[in-house]
């Protein structure tokens, strides 16, 4: 895997034994570096603090949602180019393009193994290579 | 390892945030009935479905997940208003809210839920399918579906979001071209997903049925699982704010150094050197760490306090369907939610508080008629509150409804024959009042299903003394019953104020103390047979110690100490004092003698039984020394 497992991630979600789980399921794939937010607002905040390569939102949250939070990203020129994963319980069509035309990386439907993270992230990373 | 696999620490995370998520989605709920049409509650009514179903479906709880997303869908029409909130379809999401309920319950017994009740998935279905607004999908997803039939391939460099549409849902890339019933597809694609266990368990776990069937399903059992099954019964896990952890870290940290700084000053002592410096500096270190460990104890303390308002939100909602059940229109009002109890004060204190809050609904509050030809508005208000007085926490569940006739429940004790009708005749208003706590006392004839349950007052009482607690009531005829609880604010530390007999120490819980006073024997009085003294107008009854223990008494108490419990005013006569002190208190397991709270340790290492007042107090009523009223009031 080309990526650095000292990557920091910041997960995203309202639920915290959500972010729990996803924290695990990323530590399985060897990436411990992880903070956590609540909302897209905490996420914001911390993001624009610094220092994280990758994000990972749930879409669903009080006070600023994935989507939301996701077009702040790009809008934000100091972090634009971050990856964005995104997660939701939904695999509606008209969910998958709001996040595609909004910059979403990737989209993972819950539940999902360790493997199937490890698939979408291995996507991104390649094309973040290419790029 | 139980078949759980490593997931009982996720489970039990997930129950205890997802039953806190239920709990608010019943309050709004509740709320929503009010106002049927507010988005806001809708929206976040919806997220909460959706959240549950989310963490669920890691956990392979399938019919949660079937259960949270019909739900949620049902939401997101409400919240879109393709469909109407009618009371029939509030009737379908409280039974749809309830299933969801009862099935953490399941998955609290680490057994994976049984399936919803049929009926409440049909009405569910029945809703979405049949809305007269239209078929969710019908009407908003051709849209969506048709633009991208249209849409041209993926721009190089963007990601292929057909692909990974299927990716997602788990269908071949070329389902993606099949655009008139791509949005079925992965409709279907989740039911599957949900159905075929996916989630984060071991792959062992997807061939075996997670979590296992019911735990008493085994044969033989499973001893070690089976344990722990019962451990998780109650919670066992506590949130702590970090900052407190961090203080309790940083306080032991400072107890560690102080601890290094008298190791070194017990090798000067030790090797003789004990000038005055020296010893300064001991009884500085000695002092710090007093201070340090008071400290440490209390944030300790504080990691246990819990808001009470976690157990508060559950409660809106039995009040509501309670008063619906019953044809009464109650509000059930909260205040102070934020104030903090120690936690397994909170666990113990929900039974008697759905028991008091359910009378107040039951019993106390009249029908909407009723109450209008009262000139009362025909909605009752139950209020539920907390808050902190001093070493404290009082809490107060109050109605406005009819009030209690003091007339009328002596009547009825003295029909049940609990106590006499010369008993009755002594018994002022708030002794009256008291004898709804008596063991066997329900003032309907017929015990309606809803309070009845088979627990009384007696026992609400009986748990709120087992938390050293006290319980009154104060009630105005027409106008209202208030009934206050009033608790210690921890179970842990209980100051004791430390009496004499002989030389024999004993420990008194000081929050009972209100004074003490020398007794002069020529000022004791004998009142119909019992001693009493005067103070400061008040005749106070007065008990020696030594008799309530059952020792001889050999020469009279000099030392009175003004108790007061919440029934009774009295002075204990003792011979000295031996100061105060914060006990810890070690429960005496087994062996627990009658009128023994617990025992103690003195600093000079001597061990002190700490005495239960009320237990102690409780043998007097049997007494033949005391009359009619002692033993009416030790009922209360």
């Amino acid at each position: 895997m080309a990526a650095d497992p000292k990557m920091k991630f910041l997960v995203v979600d309202d639920f915290s034994t959500m972010r729990r789980i996803v924290r695990n399921l990323l530590k399985e794939l060897g990436f411990t570096n992880v903070d956590e937010a609540e909302d897209g607002a905490i996420a914001l905040q911390k993001l624009q603090g610094g220092g994280f390569e990758f994000v990972v939102t749930d879409w669903n949250m009080p006070n600023m949602d994935g989507l939301t939070l996701l077009q702040s990203i790009r809008a934000t020129p100091s972090l634009k180019h971050l990856p964005v994963l995104m997660i939701t319980a939904e695999a509606k069509k008209e969910n998958i393009i709001a996040a595609a035309q909004s910059g979403a990386s990737g989209y993972i439907v819950k539940p999902f193994t360790a493997g199937t993270l490890s698939e979408k992230l291995n996507k991104i990373f390649e094309k973040m290579g290419q790029a | 390892m139980s078949d759980f696999g490593g997931m009982e620490d996720l489970l039990q995370d997930f129950l205890q945030e997802a039953n806190d998520l239920l709990s608010d989605v019943d309050n709004k709920l509740v709320d929503l009935e009010k106002m049927p049409d507010d988005r806001a509650l809708l929206n976040d009514i919806f997220r909460g479905f959706h959240t549950v179903k989310g963490g669920a479906g890691f956990l392979n709880a399938t019919e949660l997940v079937t259960l949270c997303h019909l739900t949620e869908n049902l939401f997101d029409r409400l919240r879109n208003g393709e469909l109407e909130l009618t009371a029939e379809l509030m009737d379908v999401i409280m039974d749809a809210t309830k299933g969801v309920r009862e099935m953490f319950g399941e998955l609290g017994q680490m057994v994976q839920p049984q399936p919803a009740d049929s009926a409440v998935i049909a009405a569910l279905k029945g809703v979405l399918s049949g809305g007269a607004v239209g078929v969710a999908h019908a009407t908003t997803a051709p849209h969506p579906a048709a633009d991208v039939a249209q849409e041209p391939a993926p721009a190089p460099g963007e990601p292929d979001w057909n692909a990974l549409h299927a990716a997602v849902t788990g269908k071949a890339a070329s389902v993606a071209s099949a655009q008139s019933d791509v949005i079925t597809k992965a409709e279907t694609a989740i039911v599957e997903s949900v159905v075929t266990p996916t989630a984060v368990v071991s792959p062992s776990a997807a061939t075996t049925p997670p979590f296992g069937r019911r735990t008493t399903d085994k044969p033989g059992g499973q001893p070690t699982s089976a344990r722990r099954a019962e451990e998780r019964g109650r919670e066992n896990t506590i949130r702590v704010d970090t900052s407190r952890l961090d203080q309790v870290l940083n306080l032991s940290g400072e107890i560690g150094l102080t601890k290094n700084r008298l190791t070194s000053l017990r090798a000067d002592i030790l090797a003789g050197k004990n000038d005055s410096e020296t010893l300064h500096a001991l009884d500085q270190a000695v002092s710090q760490l007093d201070l340090l460990v008071s400290d440490l104890q209390n944030s300790v303390m504080k990691t246990r306090m819990q808001p009470i308002g976690r157990l508060f939100q559950k409660y809106p909602r039995i009040a509501r369907d309670l008063a619906r059940q019953l044809g009464k229109d109650v509000e059930l009002v909260l205040a102070g939610e934020e104030t903090e109890v120690d936690k397994t004060m909170i666990e113990d204190l929900a039974d008697p508080l759905i028991h008091l809050i359910r009378n107040a609904v039951d019993h106390g509050v009249e029908m909407p008629e009723e109450r209008q030809a009262a000139g009362k508005p025909p909605k009752s208000l139950v209020r539920l509150e907390a808050r902190q007085e001093g070493d404290h926490i009082v809490l107060i569940i109050a109605d406005d409804g009819k009030g209690m006739n003091a007339e009328r429940i002596r009547a009825k004790a003295t029909e049940k024959g609990l106590i006499s009708e010369e008993e009755a005749n002594t018994l002022d208003e708030r002794q009256s009042l008291n004898l709804i706590f008596m063991p066997g006392f329900s003032t309907k004839t017929q015990i309606s299903d809803v309070s009845g349950r088979g627990v009384g007052m007696d026992v609400v009482k009986t748990n709120i003394q087992k938390l050293n607690g006290s319980i009154e009531i104060r009630s105005e005829p027409g106008k209202g019953s208030v009934f206050i609880i009033s608790l210690p604010l921890t179970l842990a530390i209980l100051p004791v104020l430390l009496v004499l007999l002989g030389d024999q120490p004993f420990a008194l819980p000081l929050s009972l103390v209100r004074e003490i006073l020398p007794i002069e024997q020529s000022r004791i009085q004998e009142v119909g047979g019992k001693e009493t003294l005067v103070v400061r107008g008040e005749v106070l009854p007065v008990i020696t110690l030594a008799r309530l223990l059952g020792w001889p008494l050999e020469r009279y108490p000099e030392y009175g100490v003004f108790m007061q419990t919440a029934e009774r005013s009295f002075i204990l006569a003792v011979d000295s004092f031996a100061g105060r002190d914060d006990a810890v208190i070690k429960s005496l397991e087994d062996f627990r003698p009658k009128g023994v709270a617990g025992v103690t340790t003195l600093s000079n290492g001597q061990i002190v039984l700490i005495l239960d007042m009320k237990e102690l107090l409780s043998d007097l009523g049997q007494h033949p020394d005391f009359g009619p009223a002692v033993r009416a009031l030790d009922f209360a």
